[in-house]
């Protein structure tokens, strides 16, 4: 699926986060190395990397759930080891795998956790719960009064996600938020989060062991291995480029592929356009699908190209040599 | 019992409710006690306990050897300092209450899925505000179960306390016994379990009215 990043960016009030030198040492155990990066505003940043190699110690600091041994985490510009942690977590949504819902307070009083400590007048939290629910695909009336025990899985993940956008943070710091749901769930939940994330502007910090996950959900990408940063791009950076083998068996020997998924045929070079007659099975292409469905396709067929209309316009063809080329272009190897 | 004597004088009962009810108002009383002031001792020590865990194995290694020593023997022990008072029966009382309180809200509070408080914690709450906003309220199921364990062991319990000069319904037992009597030694006894039942339901109830969220499906 192509990605639009600009387009549903109404409001931008996400705050930039950025680690400076963040070191976080249990006894002679160094888990997170001199880590600096930058998690741009209104954007997800993924951290990803095999188990240990402190992804999740290193989201845990942003919140100060873990306190840096070293370094300096600044949320828009303001060290916040010098902030009230408490304060502090109230404003940044916090979203885990095991999700943590309170059992014993309703889906309402869940999602009203923030505001509440917050202070908020109740007709606020009301109406603000009542949106968020809303937000998240439930009828309000018909969701708000009931308990955790009483959702399925995907549902609970849900809650979780609208409780800790209840009080308009302007970070979200989520731990494999969408690990414990099976793959059909966890796709729904994954575009869906990726709609509401772009409409709120939200600045995201992810933390997953999926790649293809960070793949589609990932602005950028961190890929970590024992405590250090060892890669720090966009995904189609990535998957072009990987900094070195650890990378590159990282994100897997289907990069190539991957890589297509993140490419149109539009942006495709092509051959002129052939009489169609000459071309009997060809797929027809358009130039908003991704290289990858059009390479399934075009494999499908007799003739192995494909072509590439937009409309009733016949813009040319697009041949497996063409797609070979661009691999090729970017890939070190 | 003398022979010919019936089981059960059910004029003796009638002509004795008045005395009947006081025993067991006074039965009531004791057990209250007993329970009120076991779990402000038994949440107190819990918190020492959960603040620190090296000292949980010395707490309930002490209140378990209260929880063993035979209650007839304890109170005797105790006459010679605090005499026939309710004072006496009262440290007894409270002393076998300890173990099974401290046992079922510990564990009640350990038992808070570590996934709940990461989240409270992750969300901002204070430690103060986890402690009785989160880990209370979902460790009341736990802690009501000890609650009525341990209620049900002093109601019993009480009516030994007879022998020092409290007793409630234990009191008949005591009576009974001593005139060879069979009718007051059955009000004492059944009484005592009646008692216990009806309470048990009531904690029951109230269980049930505080923690509606376990009774969803």
């Amino acid at each position: 699926m192509p990605r639009c990043h600009a387009g549903a960016m109404a409001e931008r009030r996400g705050a930039t986060v950025e680690l400076r030198e963040v070191t976080k040492r249990y006894g002679d155990t160094v888990a997170v190395d001199h880590l600096s990066l930058t998690a741009p505003a209104g954007r997800i940043t993924v951290l990803i990397g095999p188990s240990g190699c402190g992804k999740t110690t290193s989201l845990r600091m942003v919140n100060r759930l873990i306190e840096p041994t070293s370094g300096q985490i600044l949320i828009d510009g303001q060290n916040i080891l010098q902030e009230d942690p408490t304060a502090l977590r109230r404003r940044i949504g916090y979203v885990i795998q095991q999700v943590g819902l309170f059992p014993h307070r309703t889906i309402g009083q869940n999602v009203a956790t923030v505001p509440v400590l917050l202070g908020w007048p109740d007709a606020r939290i009301r109406a603000r719960v009542d949106e968020l629910l809303s937000l998240i695909g439930f009828d309000p009336a018909r969701m708000r009064d009931r308990y955790p025990a009483q959702l399925s899985g995907g549902e609970r993940q849900r809650v979780g996600v609208a409780r800790a956008m209840a009080a308009e943070p302007p970070l979200m710091l989520m731990d494999e938020p969408f690990g414990a749901v099976d793959p059909i769930v966890r796709e729904r939940l994954q575009n869906e989060f990726l709609q509401l994330q772009r409409a709120q502007g939200i600045t995201v910090i992810f933390v997953t062991h999926d790649i293809d996950e960070a793949i589609k959900l990932g602005d950028r990408i961190a890929i970590m291995r024992t405590g250090k940063l060892v890669q720090f791009a966009p995904p189609a950076e990535l998957l072009a480029h990987p900094a070195d083998d650890f990378v590159a068996r990282f994100v897997g020997s289907d990069r190539g592929l991957k890589r297509l998924a993140l490419l149109t045929v539009g942006g495709a070079e092509l051959d002129p356009p052939i009489d169609p007659s000459r071309l009997d099975g060809a797929p027809v292409l358009t130039p908003a699908m991704s290289l990858r469905d059009a390479l399934a396709e075009m494999l499908a067929s007799e003739t192995q190209v494909g072509m590439v209309r937009d409309g009733a316009n016949y813009l040319g063809v697009l041949t497996l040599s063409h797609i070979g080329k661009i691999l090729r272009a970017d890939d070190p190897k | 019992m003398t022979p010919g004597e019936p089981l059960v004088r059910w004029e003796w009962i009638g002509s004795h409710m008045d005395e009947i009810s006081f025993r067991l108002w006074e039965h009531f009383e004791l057990t209250t006690i007993a329970i009120v002031v076991g779990l402000v001792i038994a949440f107190a020590l819990s918190y020492i306990a959960l603040r620190l865990p090296r000292l949980y194995p010395p707490i309930t290694g002490v209140t378990g050897m209260l929880y063993t020593i035979p209650s007839l023997a304890l109170f005797a022990f105790l006459v010679p300092y605090t005499g026939f008072s309710i004072l006496t029966a009262e440290i007894g009382l409270v002393s076998y209450t300890l173990l099974i309180l401290i046992r079922n809200i510990v564990g009640g509070i350990r038992g808070v899925p570590a996934e709940v408080r990461d989240a409270a914690l992750g969300m901002g709450y204070t430690p103060r505000q986890i402690l009785w906003r989160v880990e209370l309220p979902l460790a009341l199921a736990v802690i009501f179960a000890g609650i009525r364990v341990a209620t049900i062991t002093t109601i019993g319990l009480v009516t030994v306390t007879a022998l020092i000069g409290e007793g409630g319904l234990g009191y008949f037992i005591l009576f009974g016994i001593q005139l060879f009597f069979s009718t007051p030694l059955l009000v004492g006894a059944v009484g005592s379990v009646l008692f216990a039942v009806v309470v048990d339901g009531a904690l029951v109830l109230v269980q049930r009215s505080l923690t509606p969220w376990s009774r969803v499906q």
